[in-house]
């Protein structure tokens, strides 16, 4: 019991939160690519330059804002790469994808060997992280609990803000409209003159952005390094997220809270002296075996029709004629 | 007096295929004008020209009376031009009212103000007597309401003049019904309608003037009081057609196809063919006749092994073949035009030549030592695209290039071409164009000729009146009664449709 309640605790609620915002800003980017109808892999893969960038730009200008802008500016050309192959040239879309991811992967390592003379991470240089910001009376009025609102770092906020944002933006702006409309129904945008290749650039470069912003939380949130690959598949759980939320914002924070959680719980566990191998691997699990559940419920038309012709091809003929 | 539409001289080619060739079509303000012709004929294209979605190549487009160049279809909305296209282009989440403002959303501060557009859809509906639920998902609605919905969506664009293309291909009677009335309201309130049609009967009823096309070009602009159908179906096809029962040499000979008490059931598990026997002989049409949905799509189903049957059997000579897979009873003599050409017929990504080839990829000399001897497909092709005057580029084009009537021609060569003694033919002229109907229809007659059993399905009466030897109607999946086809009336065959068995109807001739 005691090591329960030292386990689940306000502590445990404020990681879930650091850990689920990263995941949550990139989700929501996908969600304008996965509305717009674009299967978007490649997330991880701009995910990981704007860490990248951002920690050059912090370090180059000594600003962590400017920074962040670096981050998202390389996620932004990604993006737009990828809209420039995927939505012009029409190429297959995971192929792209897979491919940027490598690429990101790959010339990250490369530059940081080229710029830094090292392998595997960046620390010091004079990287500038992003500032904790303190609400006001936090303190006065919630006393224990104000770690659930205060003190975070600013794109914690954004994230979380933009889940509203985005439920309005979609429900209610032209443009949240025709990205849907051209994810659900080119033809009927296109028949009411609305140019499917802009939304999807649109919507592309919005994702982008968000990417962006959600390295930069990584590599100047709480930890101020890159070290390679250090999205570690956070794009990928947010593909995993989109497929099965269909892009719905509440649905997105839903998803990205329980990974968040999983992945603070995983944390939480290494102090507590449980084999960090097997810890590690909790928030997988509970990735797997969240999308299996979910994704039987709402199983695709493949799934059903193949599990009802093989009951078909099974099912005994009746003996006797009916009368 | 001003033409709402006048277009004159229109030529529009696709590389070297004319689609139009100097067509003139002149409406009247206020009127319904139907547009006719075969598919292909060019009714499509010129219908895009006239909304913009077509350049032509030459020719001029006057909007009440004014010379006007549409570069897309913005500009033919501006020009008052609507178009509701055959396939229908909504968004199945969004609601009515969003689907309707679609591209002009009304906005308040920026916002989308969804309380506005329901309003103003309710407003259109009322005023143009389209009943339509405007804050329902699109998604849930009948092919009819989706109809409304567009129409709505053209009105909401100011459009004085509308074109509709084939609107009640996928309508019943009753939605066709109340579509015409709505036409008739718009043109009374001076709107213009133009519409697109190869069903005739519709034509005759519901529209002022005509325009016929045939291979792109226009045959002629009549009042429709003025034509009877047959002078309609003459200028569409080019010669005279006749619906008359086709003369014949009483041929019946062996039986070939022997069904016994069978049963059969539905997706649901209710039986759906109930105790039914019959034989096809040699040299002998027998047609199956009812209403759609009474047992005739199972019974075909069963006899080409592509559903169990729960009780009975059924032979084709003296092989029992129930319960045997469809190979099994290919192998034995089936040949089979299924009744939905697009799932069962054709592999519509394949080429014209490969979907002849199927089923009979494994035999020589279509294949040799396990290989395909493509230059003999190709050859086979290319002589059953001629004999059966399939409208293609050539053996090599994919199926999917050609159109309904022609894919179903391709069907056709291939399970006519072969040594089968017993062909089983579901709807073969379904939503296929008048001269092609002819084709088939003769081609039929010949398969007979040469000591053929031919199980005949269809929902047509003329089409079984005109082929089959004997008629067996369907009803609740039982047989009726069964007629002789020559001096048949439809009314006769109609009673029985409906489950009423006149007792001059004997139960004997269906041994």
């Amino acid at each position: 019991m005691e090591v329960l309640e030292k386990l689940f605790n306000v502590a445990l609620v404020v990681a879930t939160i650091r850990t689920t915002a990263p995941i949550l800003l990139v989700a929501l980017g996908g969600s304008f690519t996965t509305r717009a109808g674009i299967f978007n892999i490649g997330l991880e893969g701009q995910m990981l330059v704007g860490a990248f960038f951002a920690v050059i730009g912090s370090i180059w200008t000594g600003s962590a804002l400017i920074g962040v802008a670096c981050g998202v500016a390389a996620a932004l050309v990604f993006a737009l790469v990828f809209a420039l192959l995927v939505v012009t040239f029409r190429a297959n879309e995971v192929v792209v994808g897979l491919a940027l991811n490598i690429l990101a992967g790959g010339m990250t390592i490369s530059l940081m060997k080229a710029i830094f003379g090292t392998r595997g991470s960046i620390v010091g240089h004079g990287i500038v992280g992003l500032p904790k910001l303190t609400v006001p009376g936090a303190r006065d009025l919630l006393g224990s609990y104000a770690p659930l609102v205060s003190g975070f770092t600013p794109l914690v906020y954004v994230a979380f803000l933009l889940v509203p944002l985005l439920v309005l933006f979609y429900r209610r702006t032209r443009l949240g409209l025709h990205i849907g409309v051209v994810g659900e129904k080119p033809d009927a945008a296109e028949a009411q003159g609305l140019s499917v290749t802009r939304i999807r650039y649109t919507a592309s470069l919005l994702c982008g952005l968000l990417a962006g912003l959600a390295g930069a939380h990584m590599s100047l949130g709480y930890i101020t390094m890159f070290t390679e690959n250090m999205s570690s598949g956070r794009g990928f759980m947010a593909v995993a997220i989109l497929i099965f939320s269909n892009g719905d914002p509440v649905r997105l924070l839903l998803g990205c809270l329980l990974f968040g959680f999983a992945d603070a719980l995983s944390l939480r566990l290494q102090t507590f002296g449980f084999p960090s191998y097997l810890v590690l691997t909790v928030p997988y699990v509970v990735a797997l075996v969240a999308l299996f559940l979910l994704a039987w419920k709402t199983r695709p038309k493949l799934v059903r029709e193949t599990a009802d012709s093989m009951r078909r091809l099974l099912s005994i003929r009746p003996a006797s004629p009916e009368r | 007096m001003d033409y709402a539409v006048e277009l004159k001289r229109i030529t529009k080619r696709f590389g070297s295929f004319t689609a139009n060739e100097s067509v003139d079509l002149a409406v009247r303000p206020g009127e319904i004008h139907a547009v006719v012709g075969e598919n292909g004929a060019g009714k499509t294209t010129l219908m895009n020209v006239l909304f913009g979605l077509l350049q032509p190549d030459e020719g001029e487009i006057l909007i009440d009376g004014k010379p006007t160049v549409l570069p897309g279809p913005t500009a033919a909305i501006a020009a008052g031009i609507g178009m509701v296209h055959q396939h229908f282009k909504l968004v199945p989440s969004l609601t009515v009212a969003e689907n309707v403002f679609l591209g002009m959303e009304i906005t308040k501060g920026g916002l989308i103000d969804h309380r506005a557009q329901r309003a103003r859809t309710a407003e259109l509906s009322r005023t143009f007597g389209l009943k339509v639920d405007p804050g329902e998902r699109v998604g849930l609605l009948s092919v009819g309401i989706e109809q409304r919905i567009e129409i709505l969506k053209v009105l909401a664009r100011g459009a004085r003049i509308i074109i509709l293309d084939e609107p009640t291909a996928v309508l019943t009677p009753q939605e066709s019904r109340e579509l015409f009335e709505t036409l008739r309201g718009f043109v009374a309130k001076g709107m213009t309608v133009i519409f697109i049609s190869h069903h005739l009967e519709e034509v005759m009823e519901v529209s002022d003037t005509v325009t016929v096309l045939r291979l792109g070009k226009k045959i002629a602009t009549r009042p429709t009081a003025d034509l009877t159908k047959a002078e309609l179906v003459q200028m569409m096809v080019g010669r005279a057609v006749s619906f008359d029962r086709r003369p014949r040499e009483k041929s019946a000979g062996a039986p070939v196809l022997a069904v016994e008490r069978l049963w059969a059931r539905d997706e649901r598990g209710l039986p759906a063919v109930r105790d039914v026997s019959f034989e096809v002989r040699a040299g002998e049409v027998v047609g199956i006749a009812g209403v759609a949905g009474n047992g005739q799509t199972e019974l075909a189903e069963v006899l080409a092994g592509l559903r169990p049957e729960s009780h009975g059997r059924f032979r084709l000579g003296d092989v029992d073949l129930t319960g045997r897979s469809p190979a099994a009873i290919r192998a034995a003599g089936l040949a089979h035009v299924p009744g939905d050409r697009m799932v069962r017929g054709v592999d519509r990504h394949a080429s014209v030549a490969a979907n002849i080839l199927m089923t009979r990829q494994d035999r020589a000399p279509w294949s040799r030592r396990g290989l395909i001897d493509w230059s003999y497909v190709r050859h086979r092709a290319e002589e059953l695209i001629g004999r059966f005057d399939i409208r293609t580029q050539g053996p090599d084009a994919p199926v999917k290039s050609l159109s309904g009537g022609n894919i179903q021609k391709v069907v056709v060569a291939r399970e006519f071409s072969g040594d089968a003694r017993f062909l089983l033919v579901d709807q073969p002229t379904r939503g296929v164009d008048i001269g092609a109907q002819e084709a088939i229809h003769d081609e039929i007659m010949r398969q007979r000729a040469e000591g053929r059993a031919i199980l005949l399905i269809s929902v047509q009466l003329d089409e079984l009146i005109a082929l089959a030897d004997r008629i067996l109607v369907m009803f609740n999946g039982r047989i009726m009664g069964a007629l002789d086809a020559e001096g048949v009336s439809e009314d006769a065959l109609g009673l029985l449709m409906a489950g009423i068995a006149p007792e001059a109807v004997s139960r004997e001739a269906a041994a």
